[in-house]
């Protein structure tokens, strides 16, 4: 019945594909009123009040009590396209929120949370943050997660003062003053990968990416990595969708040679390809395998099998979606009460954070909530301590940001990814990183 | 005599392992090379929807094992009579009005079919990260370092059996011999009473069900992924192209060269990610070959 279902919808989907990128770009708003969300304040509250681990996180006041008046809008703008939909982070933003709106809110106010889809039209993303500020007039940005909308609206962002807490794909998410990213980016979560694969021995590294603009920011991290390691490290570029993972895979385990490993940075389906190719070919013992953080997925690791138990090392920005810690419970508890269809894992576990982080500081405005006291709350975020992170999130006034940059290694077992490793630095042989790090520690001092 | 590795190229040993993926690659691609000549031969039309046939069916199969208590075998014919299914009513619906149009018209007319079993793919099963797992490729054996499991030993096998099959078939038999007619003169064919409908729907129903085969034994050696399956037909287009879209064996003989170049290309660094190409340029490089003799025989210069 279920195929049937979804063969009734399946058959209207190239239509539907049409008028989506007809329309341009699709919202979604979320306010206080809804009551769906509202019968289950009281749940969730008492939820939260029940577990005594979840007892130091709660949704806003967590007072049970649906907040009333004029919705404090927030915007996000967020990827959704065919083969990329970064809504899971949207949605669970979206959840939390909810949960505020339905625990009292932001003094009493609930959040009006306007999210825009886009895809990849560097016109269409400048006019969606040009809609969010200037006609839908949004104090903050929150839950930003686009390929292309770091680069595309940084500077707009720093002319108008938004400071945005987003997560981060394009290098300018994590190398301008007014973006804050969650996770740490693709060229970061493969040096971490890197450097588990050298704590696992590996004499000589491979690192296999798609063969795609811009890509080389990747790569080229690695290759500082490597080099501070005394590993030499050989880039090779893959065009997607790959046609035959069978060479890939051989490919990329000779140019790793007898001690070496390999490092991929692809989408989960296309690094599926490889690795079971390599399964397929007995190579998953003839190098150690890593991966950069879209392979922490319990569906990655489902569709693997045992067979790569302990044998595939991924890099992980946030602590699995089962571990202990108040956050966790929290957010678990949220997803189960506002996110039932949004899937448990690392992208809403962002969308959940950032939201929490953005609430926190809306909490703590004296007066009226505008753009500009919102925004310099935002900025003055610093120490936000969460057990989803293995260090303190912040924001602060500094030309960049790269406040998650320290890590964890999963690796599959049993058909779910479980920790392997736990919190380690991202390597200060990234410029990037070395800044970051001059500047937390004078923050400390100061 | 100077060694390869002096060349900066790969050495024997290297080299060994991607003659086992080209080979089971190459088998897949003439086995839909010789599915689409012989649906172009007898209908005219060149199905660029073959590959998004098979990569539906594959889905469909992947649904049933994951969400069914069926045997597997239930879910694998199932794709095969999708596929089938699907492009002989593609045929029945658009084969006549398509008749008398030219080539590139209903070429393109079946990349409308291509572009909505895409979007309909994208739309039910995401973009996910999947796997189709046959039996067979869990076991195999080696030569050398080099492990073959019994996957790519059918993908290869399946295009050679399938080209001998089909030489018979449209020798031997009255249904093939229709369709050589057709392939010939479809007026004339007609006029002398082949049943034009009923071939042509033979024609469409064998092609789409190879179209299902191939996009199971694809979705194991390549990936379960709607877009990949769906373009990999340009691999066996360039096959038929090769063989100028009439000869069966030339189609088997081109799908199993262009697989095989393909992965040889691969650890050669120097031209690696350019190896995409291979299809497009052997198909090229052929047709000018043979465009040279054709030129030379009707004494154009």
């Amino acid at each position: 019945m279920r195929m049937k279902a979804r063969f009734a919808v399946g058959g209207t989907a190239a239509l539907l594909s049409v008028s989506l990128a007809a329309c341009g770009s699709g919202g979604t708003t979320t306010n206080g009123n809804d009551d769906n969300n509202s019968s289950a304040a009281a749940a969730t509250t008492a939820a939260v009040a029940s577990s005594a681990s979840a007892a130091a996180s709660k949704c806003g006041l967590g007072n049970g009590q649906k907040a009333t008046g004029a919705p404090i809008p927030i915007g996000a703008i967020v990827t959704k396209q065919p083969g990329t939909d970064f809504t899971d982070i949207t949605n669970g933003a979206k959840a939390y929120f909810a949960c505020v709106n339905a625990n009292g809110g932001i003094g009493g106010r609930p959040v009006g949370y306007d999210v825009e889809t886009e895809q990849t039209d560097p016109a269409q993303v400048a006019s969606l943050a040009h809609k969010l500020i200037e006609s839908d007039k949004v104090v903050a940005m929150v839950g930003n997660i686009s390929l292309i909308e770091c680069s595309v609206n940084h500077q707009y962002y720093e002319t108008k003062g938004f400071n945005v807490v987003g997560a981060g794909i394009a290098p300018e998410c994590y190398g301008t003053p007014n973006i804050a990213a969650i996770n740490m980016g693709a060229r970061y979560s493969s040096d971490g990968a890197a450097q588990a694969l050298v704590r696992k021995g590996a004499k000589k590294l491979a690192i296999v990416v798609s063969n795609v603009p811009g890509v080389d920011y990747v790569t080229q991290g690695v290759q500082l990595v490597g080099k501070s390691l005394g590993v030499p490290v050989r880039v090779i570029k893959e065009n997607v969708p790959i046609q035959d993972a069978n060479s890939v895979a051989i490919k990329a385990v000779q140019a790793a040679g007898g001690d070496g490993g390999v490092v991929l940075n692809f989408t989960p389906p296309e690094a599926l390809k490889i690795l079971q190719a390599a399964q397929r070919q007995g190579l998953q013992g003839r190098a150690r395998w890593g991966c950069s953080t879209p392979c922490n997925t319990d569906f990655l690791a489902q569709a693997l099998g045992s067979t790569w138990d302990g044998k595939l090392f991924v890099n992980a920005e946030a602590r699995l979606a089962d571990a202990d810690g108040p956050d966790m419970a929290l957010y678990r508890s949220v997803m189960s009460q506002y996110g039932k269809d949004v899937p448990v894992g690392s992208f809403s576990q962002f969308g959940f954070l950032q939201a929490r982080i953005a609430t926190q500081a809306l909490m703590s405005v004296k007066g009226a909530i505008t753009p500009t006291s919102a925004n310099a709350a935002i900025e003055a975020v610093k120490d936000f301590k969460s057990d989803m992170l293995c260090k303190a999130w912040y924001f602060g006034k500094a030309p960049l940001h790269v406040p998650n940059n320290v890590d964890l290694t999963v690796t599959p077992k049993g058909g779910k990814m479980a920790q392997d490793e736990d919190c380690f630095p991202i390597a200060d042989a990234e410029p990037g990183i070395a800044k970051v790090r001059s500047i937390e520690r004078q923050s400390a001092a100061g | 005599m100077i060694a390869p590795a002096v060349l900066g190229l790969p050495t024997w040993e290297d080299f060994k392992p991607f003659i086992v993926t080209g080979l089971a690659l190459g088998g897949v691609y003439a086995m839909s090379g010789v599915g689409m000549v012989v649906l172009y031969r007898t209908t005219g039309v060149l199905n660029l929807a073959f590959g998004a046939v098979g990569a539906m069916g594959a889905f469909i199969a992947w649904e049933i094992i994951n969400t069914t208590t069926l045997p597997n075998a239930v879910a694998y014919l199932a794709c095969v009579a999708f596929a089938g299914a699907v492009t002989l009513l593609y045929g029945s619906v658009y084969g006549r009005g398509l008749a008398g149009r030219d080539p590139l018209t209903k070429a393109v007319a079946t990349l409308g079919l291509a572009l909505v079993l895409l979007g309909a793919m994208s739309w039910i099963w995401s973009d996910k990260a999947r796997t189709l797992d046959l039996a067979t490729t869990d076991s195999g054996f080696s030569v050398g370092d080099v492990l073959i499991n019994w996957t790519q030993v059918i993908g290869l096998a399946f295009g050679v059996a399938l080209t001998v099959t089909t030489v018979a078939f449209l020798r031997l038999t009255r249904t093939g011999t229709a369709m050589r007619a057709l392939a010939d003169d479809r007026e004339i064919a007609a006029t002398l009473g082949v049943p034009v409908r009923r071939v042509e729907a033979a024609a469409w129903l064998a092609s789409g069900m190879v179209s299902g085969a191939a996009g199971l034994l694809l979705a194991n050696l390549v990936g379960l992924d709607a877009a990949t399956l769906t373009f990999l037909v340009i691999s066996s287009l360039a096959a038929g192209l090769i063989a100028r879209l009439h000869s069966i064996v030339a189609t088997l003989a081109a799908g199993i060269a262009v697989g095989l170049v393909n992965a040889l290309v691969t650890p050669i660094a120097s031209i690696s990610q350019y190896r995409d190409m291979t299809p497009f340029v052997m198909a090229t490089l052929a047709l000018m070959w043979v465009s040279r003799n054709d030129l030379r025989v009707t004494g154009v210069r």
